[in-house]
């Protein structure tokens, strides 16, 4: 490969959209070309500084109402009831309401607030860090061995209780493991390869996953962001995170083909976490 | 889970996205709200069809378009809706690649903000800016960014090429006027 062709790879290849003869070829002329090596690291650089941290603008509240109201009446939601009372009795009785509940509401508040924020940051973080991982930039500390070895290695340098699932898949490879962080949370992140996409599983303390305030049930939380599925949940005192583009297909990582899946998903909107952070590790 | 809980819980999960993609695609822009829901509908009707182990995203970009596409058929009488000029990029966008890409080292040393490299995508053609916001923005891979615009692979590593040049043009000489900068996406 000389440097013309290498150049029109650039984009492809930070974008991890180059096959694997392509990809093996393209870092073959990057050991040993310095300009073109360069060019590769500016280029994440200038992902890491603004591309990656790119968001879509917020919509309006009157699109919201508006795409609420729709889907309302798609899906046969009654609409609200009409008050009986005049609207200035409710709201005076929710005056009184909030004087004498507003300490606790208060508190309230802030409580779901900062758990609403530490969820999406823990999407963000980990759709960011699946994005690393699946592009390269992010090697795997560890890259040869089965589940019970990477468990066994995770163990010895995490201080929580790592248990990963046992490979049920035929076409369900384990690519690698690494120490990682989802925001300031330790984190195990396993990197695997099913059915040609690249899904990263997380695993991190049952303090982290309790401080995101998710219910008990349905187990399995469900949030899209950037186009990433991202499936929550807790098991035996562990949390998990299982990041792709393929939705619930992903769950072959743990289950096998064959098994049913337990079908008690909750689709949670993703909002943004402010303010944005950094979440390398 | 219900259908409609379901659909409900994706259009959530994605709506942000999916109003700004109606904005990028309206004419006038004003006209997003109802392109928006247009699509939502169509997709609601469409919904068992929806391959749940694909991206729930990609797909509603691709109804979102192809509702734009047919509403804009209904109104091709009005010329100033035709978007002719639209056209012909496409067609020069189309052609092989020549350019190399601009090293980006000079905007990194301008130490721009992300709401100013935000801007500048603004400022791009509808047809790049298309790519750039599907990839940079949306995260969506080049074979769904092909599937939502239903354009060969080869057409959308193109664009978004020289949709990344130009964007960095954009950010070397910020006070470029919009004139000038649409003559640099010809040269591209």
């Amino acid at each position: 490969m000389n440097c013309d062709r290498a150049k029109s790879q650039i984009f492809p290849y930070v974008d991890a959209e180059l096959s694997r003869e392509a990809r093996h070829e393209m870092e073959e002329h990057l050991a040993g070309c310095v300009a073109c090596r360069r060019l590769v690291e500016q280029e994440l650089m200038f992902r890491d500084r603004y591309a990656g941290r790119l968001r879509p603008d917020p919509a309006p509240p009157h699109v919201r109402e508006s795409v609420d109201r729709l889907l309302g009446g798609l899906v046969g939601t009654p609409e609200r009831r009409r008050p009986r009372w005049p609207v200035w009795v409710g709201g005076a009785v929710a005056a009184v309401l909030l004087l004498g509940l507003g300490a606790a509401v208060g508190i309230g508040l802030q409580r779901m607030v900062y758990r609403s924020d530490m969820l999406a940051e823990l999407t963000e973080a980990s759709v960011e860090q699946h994005q690393k991982l699946a592009s390269g930039q992010l090697p795997p500390d560890l890259t040869e061995g089965s589940p019970h070895s990477a468990e066994v290695w995770l163990r010895q340098r995490l201080d929580f209780n790592v248990t990963l699932p046992e490979l049920k898949s035929a076409n369900l490879t384990l690519l690698g493991a690494r120490i990682s962080h989802l925001g300031s949370v330790p984190a195990a992140a396993l990197e695997y390869r099913l059915d040609h996409r690249n899904v990263s599983l997380f695993v991190i303390p049952d303090e982290a996953y309790k401080r995101l305030g998710l219910r008990e049930k349905p187990k399995f939380k469900m949030l899209n962001h950037r186009g990433y599925d991202v499936i929550i949940w807790r098991q035996h005192g562990t949390g998990y995170a299982l990041v792709s583009e393929i939705g619930t297909r992903s769950c072959l990582v743990c289950h096998s083909p064959d098994e049913k899946l337990d079908a008690s998903f909750e689709s949670v909107p993703h909002r943004r976490a402010a303010p944005p952070r950094r979440i390398d590790s | 889970m219900d259908k409609g809980v379901e659909f409900q819980a994706y259009v959530r999960g994605c709506l942000d996205s999916l109003h700004n993609y109606a904005v990028l695609l309206a004419r006038p822009p004003e006209d997003a709200q109802d392109l928006l829901q247009d699509a939502l509908i169509r997709a609601f009707r469409g919904f068992d069809s929806f391959d749940r182990t694909l991206s729930f995203k990609a797909w509603m970009f691709g109804i979102v378009r192809n509702t734009y596409i047919d509403r804009h058929r209904r109104r091709r009488a009005r010329p100033a809706e035709a978007p002719l000029e639209e056209e012909q990029m496409a067609a020069a966008l189309d052609s092989p690649l020549y350019a190399i890409p601009l090293a980006p080292e000079d905007i990194l040393l301008r130490q721009e903000t992300v709401e100013q490299v935000r801007e500048a995508i603004r400022r791009l053609p509808t047809l790049m800016r298309e790519v750039v916001e599907l990839r940079d923005i949306e995260g969506l891979s080049y074979l769904e960014i092909a599937a939502v615009l239903n354009r060969p692979i080869g057409t959308v590593m193109s664009r978004l090429y020289r949709g990344r040049n130009l964007l960095r043009t954009y950010l070397v000489e910020p006070r470029r006027q919009d004139g000038e900068a649409g003559r640099v996406a010809h040269e591209l």
